[in-house]
């Protein structure tokens, strides 16, 4: 108590107690300018970043979302597909990879302009004092695997596309339904997405639902908390490669009491990140990793963010205090 | 006939502070303040506190209408939110433990016999005036048949639907819906509106309250000790009935000065003092007997997973959105999830939070206190000793009730178990 500090120590205290929500906040927005409107400063990272940087704005995008090189790529015509040309695949699959790895599903959490603009309508949401919106447990249960359909649907489509099976105007099948597409071109003034394709049948269907979709984006993020997450196949493909991934959510269950709080912030309703004492690598499918869970943990060291199993964000009791006081004083 | 009733030798009733059960307070409070030495100079709000209150019979003012209650899973943030004033109701005195045995079958819980002996007398201590309402959370069986006894002593008694299964999320379902219910008895009883604000400025209060607690908790996982577990129990004790302003106040003030201790290498005990966790039936004045016999016989409780002190102030409650929704569901969770109370049908995390107490206290031993009569104390014992022999804990498990009669008994029983702890130390050094 008396002997100073080392620096190390000051400076861990200071992350761990900082003002969690501020500080996500502000890295969201940062990165949310970043990737909508970074390409205005010829800022390009490449076809195969882990989020929602959607191609469709072209302007703006500081880089494209894998996605759609994916589905592009799985689209070639089977002859094309089965060559060697297909290495180019792999190496794409390797770069998305290696990109993903770095923050893991912290990229949903922290860096998706999409889950971004989501929490963006939930403040609005929160500031006109409508509460949100929970599923039941047996909702929750149906609709999780909802995203591993979507990601079997994103890459069984385009190889029948390819192979002839389905029309070439289904391509790319999940742009064509995804919000993104249309949301984020709205920010740097296109709004030419919003239309439906009359050219063909198919073209119509795929338009109108991506229409529907769009709409029922705003809806349900108006009413739930990053509504759209649940759902998204990008977050299935994460979690199905997240095991080599350098962040990590961590749990010590001897130091959990599991009295909730962690699940009374989580916007994705995961119950085990209260309830499961056993799990160490507690990171589910349905996580955001946005970190809101260890901010709000009373217990110090029962749950952490580690990089490279180092760990960079702590539960204390001191930091939830200091947070929860805030809340208390001038929560919104 | 009436002048055989003047010749009845009037007997003038004598002041409460000349009573049997004043004077067991008395003799207990003299025992805690002047049988120890250096006791923390802010302990003497508390030592105050007690002697006016328990001693002397003196009036305890509060605001509002007074709610009573009778566990710790009353949310209390609500009540405060109300205007209105909680206070705790469970009951530690000899005195009102015989007066309660006429409700309740010989081998009951001291602390409900207590409870109903104090709210059945004419003189309530402490005194803080008659309950406008008292909630009973339906938890064990005898406080659940209590509620219609107090009813027939002319209480308003509010029975709070409290779930025996905490794991489902049924449970969590139904226990939110039991509490938004109990929200709007407080409505009907205060009549007034539970509003964010209102709602805001009680959680504050109580979450000072809180802080104050965990830092002194924290303050007692220094070896050797800075304070003594007689002194904590007193101080959770006093919260049952205090003000909570004044109450977190003077606990303030009290870590305060264990930070001074701290900077100075102070030592309550000895260095070789074993250290105890307490557990089970909770421990309230006066009915401070198993601590006090802990600490003369040279140990120190350091932690306790009980719900007159740990588990009623120690889990905090977290609120993403601070909106009234929201608080009150985060609220709800807070009294259920964590709760370790063993009416519920598994003990996993009362297990998991004493092997805990335990490592970051660095206890050298567990003492396990159950009211005889208390039936889910004494049935989860099992499962708790044997947890503990696999963890290589040793515990002393011990069966008493609010009677001083087994003192002796019990002395004997914890002087050697301390004394096994000391030589089982002395062969791990």
């Amino acid at each position: 108590m008396t002997a100073a500090k080392p620096a190390m120590q000051r400076l861990r205290d200071a992350v761990n107690e900082v003002d969690f929500n501020r500080f996500r906040f502000w890295f969201q927005i940062t990165a949310f300018i970043l990737f909508v409107y970074g390409g205005y400063l010829a800022i390009d990272l490449g076809s195969k970043l882990p989020f929602f940087s959607c191609g469709y704005n072209r302007e703006g995008r500081a880089g494209v979302c894998y996605l759609l090189p994916l589905q592009h790529q799985l689209g070639r015509n089977w002859a094309v597909l089965f060559s060697m040309a297909s290495l180019t695949i792999l190496t794409g699959f390797l770069t998305f990879a290696a990109w993903f790895i770095v923050l893991n599903k912290g990229w949903c959490g922290f860096v998706c302009p999409l889950g971004t603009l989501q929490d963006w309508i939930s403040a609005l949401r929160r500031r006109l004092g409508i509460r949100y919106a929970n599923y039941t447990q047996g909702q929750f249960a149906q609709l999780t695997k909802i995203k591993f359909v979507l990601l079997a649907l994103l890459i069984l489509i385009p190889l029948g596309i390819g192979g002839g099976l389905f029309s070439h105007d289904m391509s790319p099948p999940f742009c064509l339904i995804c919000p993104a597409r249309m949301v984020l071109p709205l920010f740097t003034g296109d709004l030419s997405q919003f239309t439906i394709d009359f050219s063909s049948k198919t073209a119509v269907v795929m338009t109108a639902l991506g229409i529907s979709v769009t709409a029922l984006f705003f809806v349900g993020s108006f009413v739930k908390k990053r509504f759209f997450c649940f759902f998204c196949p990008m977050s299935a493909l994460h979690y199905l490669i997240s095991k080599p991934a350098l962040l990590k959510l961590k749990k010590d269950g001897s130091k959990c009491t599991r009295c909730g709080d962690c699940y009374a912030v989580c916007d994705m309703e995961i119950k085990e990140i209260a309830d499961d004492v056993k799990t160490t690598n507690i990171m589910t499918d349905d996580c955001t990793m946005c970190l809101k869970c260890v901010a709000s943990c009373p217990e110090t060291g029962a749950l952490k963010a580690t990089f490279v199993g180092i760990p960079i964000f702590v539960s204390t009791e001191t930091g939830f205090i200091k947070r929860m006081n805030k809340g208390c004083q001038h929560g919104k | 006939m009436e002048n055989e009733i003047h010749q009845v030798i009037p007997i003038n009733p004598v002041p409460y502070s000349r009573s049997r059960q004043a004077g067991e307070a008395q003799t207990v409070l003299d025992h805690i303040v002047d049988d120890f030495q250096e006791n923390p100079v802010a302990m003497q709000y508390f030592y105050d506190l007690f002697r006016q209150v328990y001693c002397h019979g003196d009036e305890i003012p509060h605001s509002g209408k007074l709610v009573g209650t009778t566990c710790i899973q009353a949310p209390e943030e609500l009540i405060y939110a109300f205007g209105a004033t909680p206070v705790r109701l469970c009951n530690g005195s000899y005195h009102y433990d015989q007066r309660g045995a006429d409700f309740m079958p010989a081998k009951s819980c001291s602390l409900v016999k207590a409870t109903l002996g104090m709210l059945s007398s004419e003189n309530v201590i402490p005194k803080i005036g008659k309950p406008d309402l008292v909630v009973n959370p339906s938890t064990c069986d005898q406080k659940k048949k209590s509620s219609v006894m107090i009813e027939g002593m002319g209480y308003s008694v509010y029975d709070l639907e409290f779930p025996n299964v905490k794991e489902s999320e049924a449970s969590r379902v139904y226990w939110r819906r039991s509490v938004r219910e109990f929200a709007n008895q407080l409505r009907k009883l205060t009549g007034k509106r539970l509003t964010r604000a209102n709602l805001k400025a009680a959680m504050a209060m109580t979450g000072r309250a809180q802080a104050a607690f965990r830092t002194l908790h924290n303050f007692r996982r220094q070896t050797p000790s800075l304070i003594l577990g007689k002194d904590a129990f007193l101080v959770t004790n006093a919260y049952f009935f205090d003000d909570i302003e004044r109450w977190t106040t003077a606990v303030e003030k009290l870590n305060a000065e264990l930070a001074e201790r701290q900077a100075a290498g102070f030592r309550a005990v000895q260095s070789k003092a074993p250290r105890v966790v307490f557990t089970g039936s909770p421990p309230i004045f006066p009915n401070l007997k198993l601590p006090l016999l802990i600490e003369e016989a040279g140990g120190v409780v350091v932690a306790d997973e009980t719900c007159s002190a740990n588990r009623m102030l120690y889990d905090m409650t977290a609120v993403d959105e601070w909106l009234l929704s929201d608080m009150v569901d985060s609220l709800a969770d807070k009294y259920l999830k964590p709760c370790t109370c063993p009416i519920f049908t598994r003990n996993d995390d009362r297990k998991r939070r004493l092997l805990d107490l335990v490592a970051q206290f660095k206890a050298d031993g567990v003492i396990y206190q159950a009211f005889s009569g208390c039936q889910v104390y004494e049935m989860e014992y099992r499962s708790v000793a044997e947890e503990f022999n696999k963890a290589g804990i040793p515990m002393l498990y011990i069966e008493t009730d609010y009677s001083p009669d087994d003192q002796g008994q019990l002395s004997t029983r914890i002087e050697a178990f301390l004394e096994s702890l000391k030589n089982r130390k002395k062969r791990h050094a």
